[in-house]
């Protein structure tokens, strides 16, 4: 059982990365961003592509947060011009452009067949408990490192000011600091910790291809989020948990709705997260582990 | 190949553009008064087609009655919406109701599923075989489609521009502190825009049910092309919505001979971000200031 | 990206019971714990179940028959999901919670393909129906078993059909994923090794409100069939818009596409004499006969179209067969190598595992002949499955003849 407890543990963590680094743009910043699976996407191709050209991990690792980061440069240039339903779209139709990139530049990627074989770290250990209680003590310290990233910049004076930015943009100007520039580096860092959460992604499910990177998993790590708190790390875990708990737990569903036919559970699942996105927004706005009076 | 090819991928482009273009008008429309980009209006126009399906599986073989029971299911659905969900939200900002509009998207959309299955349903229509004007295949149906088309987004522009209660959605629109200090009944003008959005929602629907097949997904499909038309298109411009769904599938059909049928969507979402980048406020948009 | 529901499902209340009891020796042995992963939700889910519960009643048969040298056959249930994560979550447990010693019954490729670095690393037997190529080169020690074949060969076996149907000019259309590509790619490689070429191919993106602009360009190449690589939705708007452009072209397609369901869905007139291409499970054979009576008897349904299932059965036989022949305590490298001796031709013909077990333990050569086809396993570990070709007619599809690869 320990084995399979590991498996959903990685898989929580990776989606604890994603949540964070939403977190570190919404929750901190007040940047809206629905692309998210686009740098979890562009994170976990860079990194497969890497490693089966040879290169070392570091490497992937490297280019994953890396161009995760290029990428969200131009994006975020532009979040400082737009309104922010706009932006939601705007950020919603990038993710989706890189979706059909990916699918349609085969010669890098593969394409629809995917990219099969990425190697995974830790091989060497042989298959089963300790090959993947080193890959979970990985992904724990990216959590760990990201956390301890996200608390240093709020808390210093940079993070001050981020929040500044997001309670009163127009009193920071007044004070000739640049808003600007601010939140593009702090979209930068965010894309980057989505990048690593993807190339964890590639190399621990060994096989990638452009149907896993649909916008719903932006969507769910928003659920997650909202969930949690906004603004809230230890409300991204929560939420990060829940969603997991959703996604795998409806083996406990199922054994308590015996007559639910099986295919239709795949329909419940699905509703339960869109139902308790609704919920939360109307009645727990601030999510789990937020007081109320803060916001 | 010679004209007569370049003017078929035009018209193909075009009437994808309308299917596309009623969807990204009843965005607008909420985008304009309820100030966010509503979600669901794919799954509305699902539900509209399902709701044709019915009658049609029911035995009635009349598309008028099909089509009357898809707008008033999508219109019973919107005016729900709006009355348990949205009217809660309403002052708190734009993302709250976008977040909403993605959940109960996908809550209506697995719903759906969990009923209706996953099997396709298709409206029983006879297959017309096109008529040749100048050399050009015409199809009657796009004829059908460009009139059911123009007729609703004229009846959108008639109630916003030239009846009293379209007179305060757009003042709604404008201001709506303004709005309501000068004595707008500001619950009315909601609750008429939701019944106008389920109307198009199930006009759209209807559309592309006969246009298509009719499964769970396909109005989801539709949300983020109808998304980008309506920014493309500007808010509170009902008209540029339509229009800009138009050149954005024109754009799409004669793009595919030098870029392949790939990239076609990919060409709408970065003409959206590309157009903005110049025009933050979109073609057909006043510009306006940011919060 | 959504998780697995999974079920754990032990066969065989005797199977417990026979292992305790010492067989032959003292000691006794092992069982054979085999992991049913299967696409109960998804895509597949029209094979998945049929699939999953025949695993078990054939599992259950070779129990009844005493085992597979003095080995009985256990069961660990669990989906898919059709999607690669859920796929790789429910392998790993299968794998490390319940030491499965081989997987049956994955279906698309991309979990087949998510889930081989695992089988591969542990040693562990995967019997699949997926279609990818790579999955035969990825496959380095000998594995992986595919009881059908891969999309290009499917694709190659078509273009025999298109030649033999005496047409002459073919485009091809494909759905962008990897089964609507391979497919076409076969087609083409087949049509330009028979010396002709396709006079148009067009790639496209589904979920489109329409395909006219992609019909426009294949039909200004005036074809006379084309060859579809896609599903049943868009077949339907694809075949619709073909009509509606005053075109009388022919299409062929796999059988999940061109379907009895399209007539209902756009008239008898305007799909009649539109081609299917699809697996068939080996009808005559006895082994058929005695697995369907089976599934009728467990699932209370005709198998029907259930092409899957046939195969589960057989890759439950075909393991057992090879275990009985590799002897008792052979590991799956052992095992593996036993499957080719067991099922490809050289031996006495078998219909099943009691049968072949008797004519092992007497010293004969045997050659299992399965419900899904003669199962004769090539150096990729595929077999060359059966297709049919059927033509709809006014509204039915109707059977035309076999084809062989």
């Amino acid at each position: 059982m320990l084995a399979y407890i590991t498996a959903v543990a990685i898989v929580f963590c990776i989606y604890a990365l994603l949540t964070l680094s939403l977190n570190l743009h919404f929750g901190f910043t007040g940047l809206i961003n629905f692309g998210h699976v686009g740098f979890f996407a562009i994170g976990a191709y860079a990194a497969a592509l890497c490693s089966l050209n040879g290169m070392p991990y570091v490497v992937g690792f490297t280019a994953a947060a890396a161009l995760a980061a290029l990428a969200a440069w131009p994006l975020g240039l532009l979040a400082l011009r737009l309104r922010e339903d706009y932006l939601a779209i705007v950020t919603l139709a990038f993710s989706e452009i890189v979706r059909v990139v990916i699918t349609a530049e085969e010669w890098l990627t593969n394409g629809v067949q995917g990219l099969p074989g990425i190697p995974r770290p830790f091989a060497s250990l042989g298959i089963g408990g300790n090959a993947e209680l080193a890959y979970l003590a990985l992904v724990v310290t990216a959590v760990v490192l990201a956390i301890l990233l996200i608390r240093h910049l709020v808390r210093s004076p940079f993070g001050r000011l981020i929040q500044a930015i997001r309670d009163d943009e127009v009193a920071v100007k007044a004070l000739g600091k640049n808003p600007a520039g601010v939140k593009v580096r702090v979209f930068m860092i965010g894309a980057a910790i989505a990048g690593i959460a993807g190339a964890l992604y590639a190399h621990y499910m060994n096989y990638i291809v452009p149907d896993q990177f649909l916008p719903l998993v932006t969507f769910y790590v928003w659920m997650a989020m909202i969930l949690g708190g906004a603004g809230s790390i230890s409300g991204s875990l929560v939420g990060a948990g829940v969603l997991i708990g959703i996604l795998e737990g409806s083996r406990v569903v199922r054994d308590l709705l015996p007559n639910v036919m099986q295919v239709e559970m795949a329909s419940l699942r699905l509703a339960l997260v869109g139902l308790l996105l609704v919920l939360f927004v109307l009645y727990r706005p601030n999510g789990l582990m937020v007081k109320r009076d803060e916001s | 190949m010679g004209y007569a090819y370049y003017v078929g991928l035009a018209i193909n482009g075009a009437v994808e553009g309308l299917t596309i273009g009623l969807a990204a008008l009843a965005i607008n429309l909420v985008f304009a008064v309820g100030r966010f980009p509503n979600a669901t209006t794919g799954d509305l126009m699902t539900v509209g087609a399902y709701a044709g399906i019915a009658v049609q599986q029911s035995g009635l073989r009349s598309l008028w009655l099909q089509g009357l029971a898809a707008v008033g299911a999508s219109m019973a659905l919107s005016l729900a919406l709006y009355l348990f969900v949205f009217r809660a939200l309403r002052g708190r900002g734009m993302l709250a109701p976008l977040l909403a509009s993605i959940g109960l998207a996908i809550l209506v959309r697995s719903v759906l599923s969990f009923f209706a299955g996953h099997d396709q349903y298709v409206f029983q229509l006879p297959i017309v075989r096109p008529i040749m004007i100048a050399g050009i295949p015409v199809q009657s149906y796009d004829l059908w489609l460009g009139g059911v088309a123009l007729v609703c987004v004229l009846l959108v522009m008639a109630i916003l521009f030239l009846s009293p209660i379209g007179r305060q959605m757009r003042a709604v629109a404008d201001d709506l502190t303004l709005a309501r200090t000068s004595g707008i009944n500001v619950d009315r003008v909601y609750l008429v825009m939701w019944l106008l959005v389920g109307f198009v929602t199930g006009v759209a629907g209807m559309v592309l049910g006969v246009r298509t097949v009719v499964m769970p997904e396909m109005g989801w499909n539709m949300l983020l092309p109808a998304f980008a038309a309506a920014v493309l298109g500007g808010v509170g411009s009902p008209a540029g919505a339509v229009l800009a769904a138009m050149v954005v599938g024109i754009a799409q059909e004669m793009s595919t001979p030098v870029l392949g049928f790939t990239y076609k969507i990919g060409l709408a979402f970065m003409v959206l971000v590309v157009i903005l980048a110049v025009r933050p406020a979109g073609l057909f948009g006043r510009v306006e200031r940011v919060r | 990206m959504r998780f697995n529901r999974r079920e754990i499902m032990l066969t065989g209340a005797a199977s417990l019971a026979a292992a305790m009891a010492p067989v032959g020796f003292a000691r006794a042995a092992e069982p054979y714990r085999i992991g049913a992963l299967n696409p109960i939700t998804g895509a597949g889910s029209p094979y998945g179940s049929g699939t999953q519960k025949t695993i078990l009643f054939a599992a259950q048969e070779v129990n009844d028959a005493g085992g597979a040298a003095g080995r009985m056959f256990e069961v660990f249930a669990e989906d898919t999901q059709t999607a690669p994560e859920a796929g790789v979550l429910a392998a790993k447990k299968l794998i490390e919670v319940n030491k499965v010693d081989a997987i049956f019954g994955t279906w698309s490729s991309g979990v087949t393909l998510a889930i081989m670095p695992l089988t591969d690393a542990a040693n562990v037997i995967l019997m699949t129906n997926s279609g990818a190529a790579s999955i035969s080169t990825l496959d380095t020690k000998d594995l992986v078993y595919r009881y059908s074949t891969t999309g290009i060969r499917s694709g190659r076996a078509i273009s025999g059909v298109i030649e033999k149907e005496g047409l002459t000019r073919v485009a091809t259309m494909a759905f962008n994923n990897a089964s609507g590509r391979d497919l076409v790619a076969g087609v083409k490689s087949g049509w330009e090794e028979k010396g002709h070429s396709l006079v148009a191919e067009v790639v496209y993106e589904p979920n489109r409100p329409g395909y006219r602009s992609e019909l426009q360009q294949i039909l200004a190449a005036k074809p006379e069939i084309i060859m579809l690589g896609s599903y049943l939705p868009d077949t339907t708007i694809i075949v619709r818009e073909a009509r509606q452009m005053g075109s009388d072209v022919r299409f062929i397609g796999p059988g999940y596409a061109i379907a009895p369901k399209l007539s209902e869905s756009l008239g008898a007139e305007a799909v009649e004499g539109l081609m299917a291409v699809d697996y068939v499970s080996s009808l005559d054979s006895s082994a058929y006969a005695h697995f369907s009576k089976r599934y009728q008897d467990e699932m209370g349904s005709d198998v029907g179209e259930n092409f899957y299932a046939s195969c589960a059965y057989d890759m439950v036989q075909c393991t057992a067969l090879a275990i009985e022949a590799a002897g008792p305590g052979a590991d799956n490298t052992k095992i593996a190598a036993n499957l080719r001796k067991v099922s490809n031709p050289g031996g006495k013909v078998v219909s099943g595992f009691a049968e072949g077990k008797k004519l092992l333990a007497a010293g004969e050569e045997i050659n299992y002949e399965g419900a899904s086809g003669p199962l004769d396993f090539d150096e990729h570990g595929d077999v060359k499955p059966l297709f049919k070709l059927s033509k709809l007619r006014s509204g039915a599809l109707e059977y035309q003849y076999m084809l062989s690869l």
